[in-house]
């Protein structure tokens, strides 16, 4: 009770934070004394750091729930086939798209009816937007835990500005059932200039080169007068640190293969061993000019070392880094300037700390790159800045964002004509006129698509959608105005209407790879029902075992005490007992909840009768299951 | 149009989309022009740096961002800053918006006018063949100078076609005047320009991911 008074005096709202969703790592930060500061948890707290590594494992023991963050990255090597890392390359994907990487997977996945990747552990289906949550939620906890108890409920999240629109629809889907109210989805980089964009004065052009674990962007921005305006985005949703650990994995496989076979190569363990060998010898070569492969696997007996000098690992990354100097090549290409008229550049992204990686964007802009902030911090400063500013905090600053694909519509001939370009300014909207061919038709198919490319095939489907309720006509007299929107979030509505009649027409959207909006909600209501069953479950066992202690010492003093009770009471006890005992038998918590509450009224006289004896001073201020 | 003044809190109005004094946002009519939305005289050329500022300052008042904690001021707010974004990407694009003026006087369509002089064509299908050309030169080579050349010419008559094409609209002509139809030729003259300067500029692209 005294805890609910002290909650009152605390009733201060929880404010906005940002959190950074990474394909490693995780964290939040949040606006706190005019200036963006990332969210630590109390010192004494398992694990003093705000990041939390974006890894969930699934021991056996299904009551025990996943762990999520160091607790599952610790699992990698001893349960590989339940600890899924990385699970940001598979939002919104299909299992078509996501090939490459899950060959190099430990666990297995499939796919439903409409595209949408799962993961099975221990007989349960997974999507990555349910992964995602989990991580979510781990890191709201943190931040819970950091502001002092407050229930943090609205976040800003970021994701890759490469990303289309059913990837930011699956990060909203993750928020969604983690129970988070997501104020804005923004872009890594964009956030990233907010962050290092606070002090600046000028007016200046800015470019934001931000390789993370699993993605690249890069962004141009005009900053002015706390506008900062995105010029032009480019960027690989498939690109990061990842693969410039798989570059030194591949190094493994082939001096290492012919040795020990194919077979051992895809063992699960090995994998992720070599994995994690290999992250550590790169972290090593960003300090040293040397370091070393270096592998011990009791299993196939096998303790192997490997030394790398720095030189050879920038040959095997060096095409990864051309693939993205062409993505800023693009960009500049795009906004209509040359690299000299960039003033600034900023370095965001854990795997810019790699030295080439650095080099080789200096060299590319002529001029020496930003690194004052954490590279793994910033992205979520960023996104508390936006936070603070959506919530209210100042309308000194405002970002003004681009929608970084072309949409567009699938024509008869599986072309696709345009409707947004690419690098335009959101929030934006467009509309496009449709007739119908034949007489009386009621109904058209489209297929919406995004991406740069000529025929919708080669272009991401974003998904179908029929318009019904057209008016009947003859061909070619329905005029149907289709509008395209694409919000603050870079999320497409659809809307449709018919305009001689004036009668709107439905439309329906199939998202591909994505949840329905009714998924969506059956899942969070899963979530509940399983939080709940879970609790049922921890209950349960907590009874059983408090029954057990009560069994014993009902069990060892009734002798004693039996002298001073009368015969109607001893056969009370004894009938308690029995069915306490046949209670535990079952797993159902209510009749177990029952009989341990019967089983402590039946043997209240006996506790008493014991006090009233020579066994009473000592047993004064305990309960009978304490004797 | 700058005499309309904010209902709310009786300011001058800059644009109908809101209200820089009281922060009030407004739903305008549909068929808004983008000349009424941006707060300006209509005329075929424009102030390029007046437009932007008054770009970042409307944003200012209009965008959602500054309207979180309300679904239909929010809602409102996302589709006026739609608008001016709109707006703003028509009157601060030379081609857009001489397109639109076009459209706007009851000129003839792309498709309308889609006969380009012969001699036009046939320079057409030079610029073709140097683009073809260096597509098949060696993919470590540099582009010919002569192809660099040609792009200075391109981007120098699209810049006096368009030109050109202004000052005809300037003042606008009445509605359905022969002018348009000039001016709808030199657009397209232009879109041919366009897809050459855009080629080539893929052709550099792809060059410098090669080498």
């Amino acid at each position: 009770m005294a805890y609910i008074e002290l909650d009152v005096l605390n009733n201060r709202e929880a404010p906005a934070i940002g959190i950074d969703l990474g394909t490693t790592n995780s964290l939040a930060a949040t606006w706190r004394d005019g200036r963006p500061e990332v969210l630590t948890p109390d010192e004494k707290s398992k694990h003093y750091s705000a990041i939390v590594p974006s890894v969930i494992h699934f021991p056996e023991d299904e009551g025990a729930g996943p762990d999520v963050g160091y607790e599952a990255r610790d699992q990698a090597i001893v349960d590989p086939k339940h600890t899924i890392f990385s699970v940001k390359r598979f939002m919104g994907r299909g299992l078509a798209d996501a090939e490459s990487d899950l060959s190099r997977l430990p666990y297995r996945a499939t796919e439903n009816e409409r595209g949408l990747i799962q993961f099975e552990m221990h007989g349960r289906q997974y999507s990555p937007q349910e992964l995602s949550a989990m991580i979510l939620m781990r890191v709201r906890d943190f931040a819970c835990e950091a502001l002092g108890g407050l229930e943090v409920t609205r976040a800003v999240i970021t994701v890759p500005a490469y990303f289309d629109d059913t990837q930011r629809q699956a990060t909203r889907d993750a928020a969604r059932l983690a129970g988070i109210d997501v104020l804005r989805i923004i872009n890594e980089p964009t956030a990233a200039s907010l962050a290092y964009g606070l002090d600046q004065k000028e007016a200046a052009t800015v470019a934001v080169y931000d390789l993370g674990g699993g993605t690249f962007d890069v962004s141009l921005l005009a900053i002015e007068d706390g506008t900062f305006q995105v010029l032009a985005t480019a960027g690989d949703t498939h690109l990061g640190g990842d693969d410039f650990d798989r570059a030194l994995v591949e190094l493994v496989h082939e001096e290492l293969g012919p040795q020990i076979g194919d077979d051992a190569l895809k063992d699960p363990g090995f994998q992720q061993a070599v994995r994690l060998a290999a992250e550590k010898c790169k972290i090593g070569l960003t300090h040293d000019p040397e370091s070393h492969l270096h592998l011990v696997v009791p299993d196939l007996d096998l303790n192997w070392r490997r030394d790398v000098t720095r030189e050879e690992f920038e040959a095997r990354i060096a095409p990864l880094i051309e693939r993205t100097l062409n993505a800023c090549r693009q960009t500049l290409s795009d906004a209509k300037l040359a690299a000299t008229d960039v003033d600034e550049v900023v370095l965001v992204g854990g795997s810019t700390r790699v030295p080439a990686v650095r080099k080789r964007v200096e060299e590319f802009f002529g001029r020496t790159p930003h690194t004052e902030l954490n590279p793994d911090e910033v992205v979520a400063l960023g996104a508390a800045v936006q936070a603070h500013i959506l919530t209210g905090g100042t309308r000194d600053m405002l970002l003004m964002d681009v929608t970084p694909l072309s949409l567009g519509i699938e024509t008869m001939g599986g072309a696709v004509a345009k409707v947004i370009e690419r690098n335009s300014r959101i929030p934006c909207q467009a509309t496009d006129g449709f007739t119908t061919y034949a007489d009386n038709q009621t109904g058209i198919d489209f297929n919406i698509v995004q991406g740069e490319r000529e025929l919708a095939s080669d272009c991401r489907s974003l998904g179908r959608f029929k318009l019904s309720g057209i008016p009947p006509l003859p061909a070619g007299m329905a005029r149907i105005a289709v509008k395209f929107h694409i919000d603050a979030d870079g999320l497409l509505t659809v809307t449709a209407k018919e305009e001689s009649t004036g009668e709107t027409a439905k439309i329906e959207v199939q998202p591909m790879h994505g949840l329905t909006d009714g998924e969506v909600e059956e899942m969070l209501e899963s979530s509940y029902k399983n939080a709940r069953e879970d609790f049922d479950k921890r209950r349960v066992a907590d009874l059983k075992t408090e029954i057990g202690v009560m069994l014993q010492a009902t069990e060892r003093t009734l002798p004693k005490g039996r002298p001073a009770l009368d015969v109607e009471t001893v056969e009370d006890i004894e009938a308690a007992l029995a069915a306490a005992r046949a209670a535990t038998q079952g797993d159902e918590l209510k009749p177990i909840q029952a009989a341990r509450d019967e089983l402590e009224r039946a043997t209240l006289p006996l506790a008493a009768a014991l006090m009233d004896s020579v066994a009473k001073k000592a047993l004064t201020g305990k309960s009978l299951k304490d004797v | 149009m700058t005499s309309n003044v904010c209902p709310s809190c009786g300011a001058a109005l800059e644009t109908p989309l809101g209200c820089g004094q009281c922060n009030s946002l407004f739903e305008p009519p549909g068929d808004l022009s983008p000349y009424l939305v941006l707060g300006i005289e209509p005329s075929a050329g424009v102030d390029a740096k007046d437009l932007r500022s008054r770009l970042l300052r409307f944003s200012r008042i209009v965008h959602p961002d500054f309207y979180g904690a309300d679904e239909a001021q929010r809602a409102l707010a996302e589709g006026n800053t739609a608008r001016l974004n709109e707006a703003y990407g028509i009157l601060s694009d030379d081609f857009a918006r001489v397109d639109w003026i076009v459209k706007h006087l009851g000129g003839p369509s792309e498709a309308d006018e889609r006969q380009m002089p012969q001699a036009f064509l046939m320079e057409v299908l030079e610029w073709n063949e140097a683009l073809e050309e260096a597509r098949e030169t060696p993919a470590g080579t540099a582009l010919p100078d002569s192809l660099e050349a040609l792009e200075a010419t391109w981007n120098e008559e699209r810049a006096t076609t368009l030109a050109s094409a202004i000052a005809k609209l300037t003042p606008f002509p009445d509605p359905g005047a022969s002018a348009l139809t000039d001016v709808r030729k030199s657009l397209n003259a232009v879109r041919y320009l366009d897809r050459a300067l855009r080629e080539l500029e893929a052709l550099r692209l792809a060059r410098a991911a090669a080498h």
